[in-house]
């Protein structure tokens, strides 16, 4: 009994104990719905037969029906397009700010703060506060513009379909934007500024100093922020949900808010499990190259 | 004190149920109301007047209902009795989920299938079975700002009774300098847009299995005009039946096509001359055809109480008489309505029910209706002219229904 209390409290049980936890809860709830959405994407399945796994295979017919719907590429490319354009502006944004409220000025860390309020909501509200600004016919922007002349006719932001998924792209790199910000800052502090003083003293002027010293010195923050910049992009729902549902006529729609619509509107949950499914193996390259990048941090 | 009052209560309730006799009958009932609406205050009356069922009301929010149903039927926990929206009556039935009440209809003194009308009949019918009973229906018509018509010179006695008269009319209530629509409806890519748009084309000869034909070209042409010319907002596409409505309230709109449970908001909201009128026709003589909305109580299959489940349905569908001054519905059965409320308007939704048409039936109607959807947005954006969106729709359902 003392023994195995014993083995327990400063043995090898402890460990084993600390490592079957990690391990179960990573299989009960990552490995095994992944596991399942894979099994569901070669199944014909609907809301009845949800329970059970006795279902019809159908080997690659979900593939091909997905592959061959005519909106598909359509919603690829708006998929390719909104992730690559919100992660590339946030990031732009979001190391300008960095950049900026890492100079000494009043209120610089006070500034720096507020700019989390974006942060904090959730996305359903900043959703509906968007749909709002960007209504077409009594939105905030429209009006705006009009006052300002830019404008004669008003814009419909979230209807007209060639504008709708660049709206969402706006908000979501308003949402975005804070993120970035905190994790460069963080990267920012971390670079010793005797290494400034020692370029200044050298005679290299800011920018100089900055493509020298700054973007170097940040390639691990850098690399994490753009993979989970990418990661979160390819999660984000509620934008969709609450200002286009992906419409009109898919103009807006992408991978991830197509992928619930099919499962969950339709009722084709086994094309919905395909879309997922190709999901995820994106998301396992991000995911690798977040981990290299995060290596290289530790290495260093 | 209103927590204590509600302890109390709670405290109460729980003896009483230990304290019931044996035979007590319990009916769990699923609805989308919410407490104070049709399901809660008739199971209360319903109580009160037999003392021996015990109902347990259960609210599930309208968007959930065919997924929490189908979990719930999955796992062996289905209530005895639930409320399904229309369209989707058919997609149970035909997996056997629900009991067919035929038998108990036939021995019933109460329900007679002759008098309920035969959109909200259609729609719990599946091969020679009846699967539910109508808690009432609602259909689609034209309001209109009268006061907006005056200025703009049209006859107020005899508004437009064809496609044609009704597009000049639009146009001519539209003043985009002053920011006005002629029109405000919903062509949004959900159920709604197919409720707004499947009556266009049934008064065509169309139907939802049949959507590419000549006449339901010329049905989205129609719409496409309305978008395309200004005549209603671009907005249209993702606005709901409820949204469109809130701009015709705010006068930002002349007309708007909805339904009879915009009526007590536009009471508070709309501070001018609100009428109505029957949604008009291709052209003289065609066939009318309107929406026909709300659901069904059902009896699921599963039930161990079939007839007490179906005392409860017999009680409700008597009471049709009160559903549109107290629960804002029509009545989906051939009933004398003492003292309507709005009783113009009253009698527009009345004549509309009568050509008010089932969308479906199908069992898999959620995809039939996406395809619809998909043909609206399409045409309506110009991704595809309207010939093409509905032949690729029908090609699409032809897939779903084979």
């Amino acid at each position: 009994m003392l023994k195995f209390t014993n083995t327990f409290r400063d043995g090898i049980g402890f460990d084993t104990v600390l490592v079957v936890m990690a391990l179960g809860y990573l299989v009960v709830f990552s490995a095994y719905p992944l596991a399942y959405n894979l099994l569901m994407s070669f199944q014909s399945v609907d809301l009845f037969t949800l329970t059970s796994f006795d279902r019809p295979f159908v080997g690659l017919d979900n593939y091909r029906e997905v592959l061959s719907r005519p909106e598909t590429a359509m919603i690829f490319w708006n998929t390719v397009k909104f992730v690559g354009l919100s992660v590339l502006a946030q990031l732009c944004v979001g190391f300008a700010l960095a950049l900026f409220f890492q100079l000494d000025f009043p209120a610089a860390t006070w500034l720096r703060g507020l700019f989390l309020a974006g942060w904090i909501m959730p996305a359903l509200v900043v959703g509906a506060v968007w749909s709002w600004v960007l209504a077409g016919d009594f939105g905030v922007l429209n009006h705006m513009l009009r006052q300002i002349g830019v404008i004669r006719e008003n814009i419909f932001w979230l209807s007209d379909p060639d504008v709708a998924l660049y709206s969402v792209i706006i908000a979501n790199i308003w949402l975005g934007v804070p993120f970035n910000m905190i994790l460069l800052s963080v990267g920012l502090a971390g670079i010793p500024k005797d290494v400034y003083e020692a370029a200044s003293m050298d005679g290299a002027g800011r920018v100089q100093q900055f493509f020298t010293i700054t973007l170097p010195m940040m390639r691990a923050q850098l690399g994490a922020v753009i993979s989970l910049g990418v990661i979160f992009t390819l999660q984000q729902f509620d934008l969709f949900a609450a200002l286009t549902q992906g419409g009109p006529s898919n103009a807006s729609n992408v991978f991830q808010y197509w992928s619930w619509q099919l499962a969950f509107q339709n009722y084709e949950i086994g094309l919905g499990s395909v879309v997922s499914v190709l999901m995820i193996g994106f998301v396992i390259a991000v995911a690798f190259i977040y981990v290299r990048s995060t290596r290289y941090e530790q290495e260093s | 004190m209103g927590k204590t009052m509600i302890g109390a209560m709670a405290v109460g309730a729980a003896t009483f149920a230990t304290a019931a006799p044996a035979q007590q009958t319990v009916l769990d009932l699923w609805t989308i109301d919410d407490p104070g609406e049709y399901h809660y205050v008739l199971a209360e009356e319903y109580m009160a007047a037999h003392p021996d069922v015990q109902i347990n009301v259960r609210t599930v929010q309208f968007g959930d209902m065919v997924n929490d149903l189908a979990r719930a039927m999955a796992t062996g926990d289905a209530p005895d009795i639930t409320y399904i929206d229309n369209p989707e009556v058919a997609m149970f039935a035909q997996r056997g989920l629900l009991l067919d009440l035929g038998p108990q209809i036939a021995a019933s003194d109460i329900v007679h299938t002759d008098d309920i009308f035969p959109g909200p009949l259609a729609s719990v019918s599946l091969d020679g079975g009846i699967y539910g009973l109508p808690r009432g229906a609602n259909t689609i018509a034209v309001y209109y700002n009268a006061d907006m018509f005056r200025a703009a010179g049209l006859d107020l006695d005899a508004p437009p009774r064809t496609w044609d008269a009704f597009y000049d009319a639009a146009k001519t209530l539209t003043r985009p300098d002053d920011n006005i629509y002629g029109l405000a409806f919903s062509a949004i890519a959900t159920e709604e847009g197919t409720f707004q748009f499947l009556p266009w084309i049934q008064m065509t000869g169309a139907d939802f299995d049949d959507v590419n034909t000549e006449g339901a070209v010329r049905a989205l042409t129609l719409w496409k005009r309305f978008i395309d010319e200004g005549i209603a907002s671009r907005d249209t596409l993702i606005r709901s039946q409820w949204d469109s409505t809130g701009t015709f309230n705010a006068g930002s709109a002349a007309m708007a096509i909805s339904g009879p449970w915009e009526l007590p908001r536009m009471r508070g909201e709309a501070d001018f001359d609100v009428r109505a009128f029957a949604l008009p026709v291709p052209q003289e003589g065609a066939p009318r055809a309107s929406a026909l909305g709300e659901g069904d109580n059902v009896i699921l299959k599963s039930t161990d109480q079939p007839d007490a489940a179906f005392a409860f349905l017999e009680f409700m569908y008597a009471q049709m008489d009160r559903v549109w001054n107290e629960f804002g519905y029509l009545p989906a059965s051939d009933v004398t309505v003492k003292d309507p409320q709005y009783p113009e308007i009253y009698a527009v939704f009345e004549d509309s029910m009568r050509a008010a048409r089932n969308r479906g039936p199908s069992a898999n109607w959620p995809q039939i209706s996406q395809a619809i959807q998909g043909a609206i947005q399409q045409a309506l954006t110009g991704q595809a002219t309207p010939e093409e969106a509905l032949a690729r729709a029908q090609d699409r359902i032809d897939r779903i229904i084979r």
